[in-house]
């Protein structure tokens, strides 16, 4: 496995919210999507990796070499587009694209050119000018065109409208089509960006580090079972909830092995869906809260 | 270009393995002729809002049965497959399609002798017809 980022022992502290510790492998060649509720962490975690927010404890890797605070050469290769840019920003588009591309040496002013056309951003106006999605956009477009080989997307589809969300996800796939070893690392709350884009998931829960889930191995075992007949007394291995002849499960392969050695059967099982999945997961903890 | 593929949630089958079926029936029916150019692995898992790793094993179950083969740098193209094994792959959907549709009628509590007879009776109708399924 090929190492694109990696976070080790990283704790942070700012006033009375814990980060971590995250231990955390962002393989090179796949889309990790990091979700996780309003304040849960994940900014600040992006943030981390860019050097923007300094940890208190851990490290940070690219492409397998520590960051040792001297270290430049990732800075070409990682390109970041945070929620918001830190303070006004006085600068046309136009502007804006000039100092981006005179920083960064694999800038692609033909892509650049494509994507504003296609999201008609007035280049001519100012940034702040701009509403909220057309920002959007442009900040899109100014990291994508940098062309390296690791993106770090804070959000990047929010606010946007929904054709062009749509043209965000192919402009990606377009580019992860182009090299093999391409990663991106996206925070979102859009499940059609998961859906859509992501191989793994990473769920933070209130600066906790919940794990690191494969997107389909994940969907494949939360299931619901419409059960013929009278359902089991005794608790399904990893039961979640039951009603009226249902019963869903976050161990389908476990549960399905009880349902049989008990002879029920079910006339039909269907995978929950991933937004579902995703709030189960960041329910657990309240749950157990509740019960101690 | 988009394959006509359609992933089904209650198929207790793993998706890699409906990936596999289906485009063994497209190479084998002729939809996808020998030398197609298949969309990447990428681009198919976003169309079926899979992962990777699991497009990935579909293709490469599928290289290794000879369906489909890799050149690299141009990308993967369905590959010249045998008669017989193409007789071999329909043969395959026809009765796992029918074991289906026995599967369900014993899910509804009918014996093997009324189910030929539901069986012979659809075939009855559309010979009547003129042999051809309703499109």
């Amino acid at each position: 496995m090929n190492s694109a980022a990696a976070l080790k022992g990283v704790k942070k502290e700012i006033d009375d919210f814990r980060l971590g510790p995250i231990d955390l492998e962002i393989e090179a060649g796949f889309v990790t999507a990091l979700v996780g509720r309003n304040g849960a962490g994940k900014s600040t975690l992006l943030k981390i990796l860019m050097n923007l927010v300094k940890q208190n404890e851990g490290s940070v890797a690219f492409f397998g070499q520590t960051l040792d605070g001297e270290s430049e050469d990732w800075k070409t290769k990682v390109a970041y587009m945070p929620q918001s840019y830190p303070g006004p920003l006085p600068f046309t588009g136009q502007e804006l694209k000039k100092l981006t591309a005179n920083w960064h040496p694999h800038w692609d002013e033909q892509w650049f050119q494509q994507m504003v056309e296609h999201f008609q951003i007035p280049l001519e106006k100012k940034f702040e000018k701009l509403s909220q999605g057309v920002q959007q956009k442009l900040k899109f477009a100014l990291t994508v065109a940098r062309n390296p080989q690791l993106l770090i997307l804070d959000e990047p589809t929010s606010h946007v409208d929904i054709p062009s969300k749509k043209q965000m996800i192919d402009f990606l796939i377009d580019w992860l089509e182009q090299e093999d070893s391409r990663t991106i690392l996206l925070a979102t709350h859009q499940v059609e960006d998961i859906r859509k884009l992501a191989d793994y998931l990473v769920i933070l829960d209130d600066g906790g580090f919940l794990g690191k889930y494969d997107k389909d191995e994940l969907t494949a075992q939360y299931k619901r079972y419409w059960i013929e007949g009278n359902l089991p007394t005794a608790t399904v291995p990893g039961e979640l909830e039951r009603g009226k002849g249902v019963i869903a499960t976050k161990c389908a392969r476990q549960a399905e092995d009880f349902l049989r050695k008990r002879g029920i059967t079910w006339s039909s099982a269907v995978p929950l869906e991933l937004d579902e999945v995703i709030s189960i997961k960041l329910m657990k903890k309240k749950n157990t809260a509740l019960k101690s | 270009m988009k394959l006509p593929i359609q992933l089904s949630k209650e198929n207790p089958a793993p998706i890699y393995h409906q990936i596999e079926e289906q485009m063994k029936a497209l190479i084998a029916s002729g939809q996808l002729p020998a030398g197609t150019l298949l969309p990447s692995i990428r681009s198919l898992s976003k169309e079926l809002e899979v992962s990777v790793i699991t497009t990935r094993r579909a293709y490469q179950n599928l290289e290794y049965e000879g369906f489909i083969r890799t050149i690299q740098g141009k990308g993967t193209f369905v590959a010249e497959i045998d008669a017989s094994l193409k007789k071999e792959v329909k043969v395959s959907a026809v009765k796992q399609a029918i074991e289906k549709a026995v599967e369900t009628a014993i899910r509804h509590d009918y014996t093997l002798e009324e189910i030929e007879k539901m069986f012979l009776d659809v075939l009855n109708g559309l010979k009547a017809k003129g042999g051809k399924a309703d499109e």
